[in-house]
């Protein structure tokens, strides 16, 4: 079978004219304008699947989105070339909407003010899908998403997990054969991304659907990707499977302790204190040599504590892990 | 048998999702029926007094001035006309320039049918329905102030013209909308639009009074087609006048649609090319 995505050596640089301090900077800007060139991608070369569910993480302006955006059709390459099944993305995008789905966690493509019933009876005109196919469909992802009960309500009146599920829903309509989602479980609560990402992990393994996913939340990469690719700098830096990953980079917990007393001092292999506030202890937790039930268990039983949180470490931390092991 | 050519096809798809954007434009502003209600408000507001503005202009007759052109009965209907339209177009400038600022635009572009046509479409169900209600509203102050409806085949007349100046006045707000791709916001743009459609499409006064080099240049710009034609219909209608007022509706329109393709175009690869 063919790959899902062939990506070779694809650049993007922007262009754009700087501009200097003060009144004389902006005339002298406009006499001789300096033009900087910003190396957003830099050539880039990877494969995928049929299939496949693929994270690809880096930090702000790591040039992830840019190259998404390529993938998507929306941005035109300054060199290099891509086929998304089949299609050159930014020459053929029409034809290649029809078989991908995308989501987008921090813009609604639903209509805000239609019910979600009628959102979605616009898109079968959107996607030309004839009424028996699309009413099958729709009815097979509604009942498995759980949104039944939303479909006569506006999509302005949503809480944001309810709508993240529709949107998953509205992208998936026409039977794309390709998901791209970028940042979908950001500002959801813990179930609502639990339950995203079990619908997202689900649908690909029922249908076969290849996914390509960013996120700055290391666990939709540990439980919905098999494979990740890290970008920095406009470059891959890093491209190997998620329980590598996960064994390498993504063992550590942060655990933060409210507690009575002003300090709390465990001593734990792999425990780490980080700096905080009195009253407040974080921990930085190695799972692979101390369980987060153990560090808990230890915290409780020195007494007083009132609140305990834990969380992955930001992606920020994780990919700057990785360039330090790397670099090594 | 014959298959039926792709394009055919294609086109017939196109209209179908035009025509179901349509449908959800109406049905939101139906939806919306408290924000039509206080358009409506507005609009008869609006009209007593314009209305009482030039009926006072008329009763002086003074020499010289264009008091002496006004028609029998003063320039209440005519009034009632270009604001009717005014007020029903959408303000589809502020959609396009919050999608194209904000970078909305791009999911919408990853969808098979043009967002252009979709949202020009969505904007079009809306204005029908303003333009439903502010008619009603508009004929009813007519009758409540005793003033006669538009004569003979005037009200049909009217009627066609100011539709297809509603249309043609979306689409001038559409290629306002579109300079959001160079200028960021459309202020600048919009501006200088509104002062022409003032002077230029007859809502300052009737185009027929201006002197006639300005009358010409008017006549000849799409803001006449826009506004002026439908409001000339009720003061002086005729068939050959609204002939010649189809024509060159019919002539701005595809104009347009041919100047807002190409812009869109432009828009569109300066997007693509530079995020």
């Amino acid at each position: 079978m063919p790959p899902a995505i062939t990506v070779k050596d694809l650049r993007k640089a922007y262009r754009f004219s700087k501009r200097g301090r003060g009144l004389t900077g902006a005339l002298a800007g406009l006499l001789h304008p300096e033009i900087i060139e910003l190396q957003a991608v830099g050539g880039v070369s990877f494969e995928i699947a049929a299939g496949e569910r693929v994270a690809i993480i880096g930090p702000n302006g790591a040039g992830k989105s840019t190259t998404l955006k390529m993938l998507s059709g929306v941005l035109e390459p300054t060199s290099g070339g891509a086929q998304v099944l089949g299609y050159t993305p930014w020459r053929q995008r029409k034809s290649l909407a029809y078989e991908i789905g995308v989501v987008f966690g921090q813009r609604s493509q639903l209509w805000t003010d239609l019910p979600v019933r009628d959102s979605f009876a616009l898109l079968r005109r959107v996607y030309d899908q004839t009424a028996d196919i699309f009413a099958k469909r729709r009815d097979d992802l509604v009942e498995r998403f759980g949104v039944g009960g939303l479909m006569d309500q506006p999509v302005g009146r949503l809480s944001l997990g309810q709508r993240m599920r529709c949107e998953i829903v509205a992208a998936l309509l026409h039977g794309p054969r390709l998901l791209f989602l970028d940042e979908p479980t950001i500002g959801l609560d813990v179930t609502a991304k639990a339950a995203i990402r079990d619908f997202i992990r689900e649908q690909s393994l029922a249908e076969g659907l290849t996914v390509v996913l960013t996120s700055h939340d290391t666990r939709d990469i540990e439980l919905v990707c098999e494979r990740v690719i890290v970008i920095n700098s406009g470059r891959i830096v890093l491209d190997q499977p998620t329980d590598q990953l996960r064994r390498r980079f993504i063992a550590r917990k942060l655990v933060t302790l409210q507690s009575q007393a002003a300090r709390l001092e465990l001593d734990l292999p792999g425990v780490t204190r980080r700096p905080s506030e009195p009253h407040t202890t974080v921990l930085d937790v190695d799972t692979r040599q101390t369980r987060i039930e153990a560090v808990i268990g230890a915290a409780l039983a020195l007494g007083g504590i009132e609140d305990v949180t834990v969380e992955d470490p930001p992606m920020e931390e994780v990919i700057h892990e990785i360039y330090a092991a790397l670099d090594h | 048998m014959r298959s039926t050519p792709p394009w055919i096809t294609r086109t017939g798809f196109t209209l179908a999702a035009m025509a179901a954007a349509y449908r959800v434009g109406l049905a939101a502003a139906l939806a919306a029926w408290p924000v039509l209600l206080g358009r409506a408000i507005f609009y008869g507001v609006c009209l007593m007094v314009l209305i009482a503005f030039w009926d006072k202009v008329g009763a002086q007759r003074l020499a010289g001035t264009l008091a002496v052109r006004l028609p029998p009965g003063g320039l209440g209907v005519y009034v009632g006309v270009t604001e009717w339209i005014t007020l029903s177009v959408p303000a589809i400038q502020l959609r396009l320039e919050d999608d194209i600022r904000s970078g909305a635009l791009e999911p919408h572009l990853l969808r098979p049918k043009p967002y252009l046509t979709q949202t020009i479409a969505g904007e079009a169900g809306g204005m029908s329905a303003r333009l439903a209600m502010l008619a009603v509203a508009g004929l009813l102050l007519l009758t409540i102030s005793g003033r006669p409806w538009p004569a003979g085949f005037g009200l049909a007349y009217v009627t066609v013209l100011g539709v297809i100046g509603a249309t043609i006045g979306v689409l001038l707000y559409t290629l306002v909308g579109l300079t959001a791709f160079w200028l960021r916001r459309v202020l600048p743009a919009l501006l200088i639009m509104q002062k022409l459609m003032f002077l230029l499409g007859g809502l300052f006064a009737p185009i027929s009074f201006y002197p006639g080099w300005l009358h010409d240049i008017a006549a000849a710009s799409p803001f006449a087609a826009h506004l002026a034609f439908a409001g000339q219909a009720v003061i002086a209608p005729s068939w050959a006048a609204f002939a010649g007022a189809l024509g060159a509706q019919a002539l701005w329109f595809c104009a347009l649609c041919l100047a807002i393709a190409l812009i869109w175009r432009a828009g569109l690869a300066k997007l693509m090319r530079e995020g």
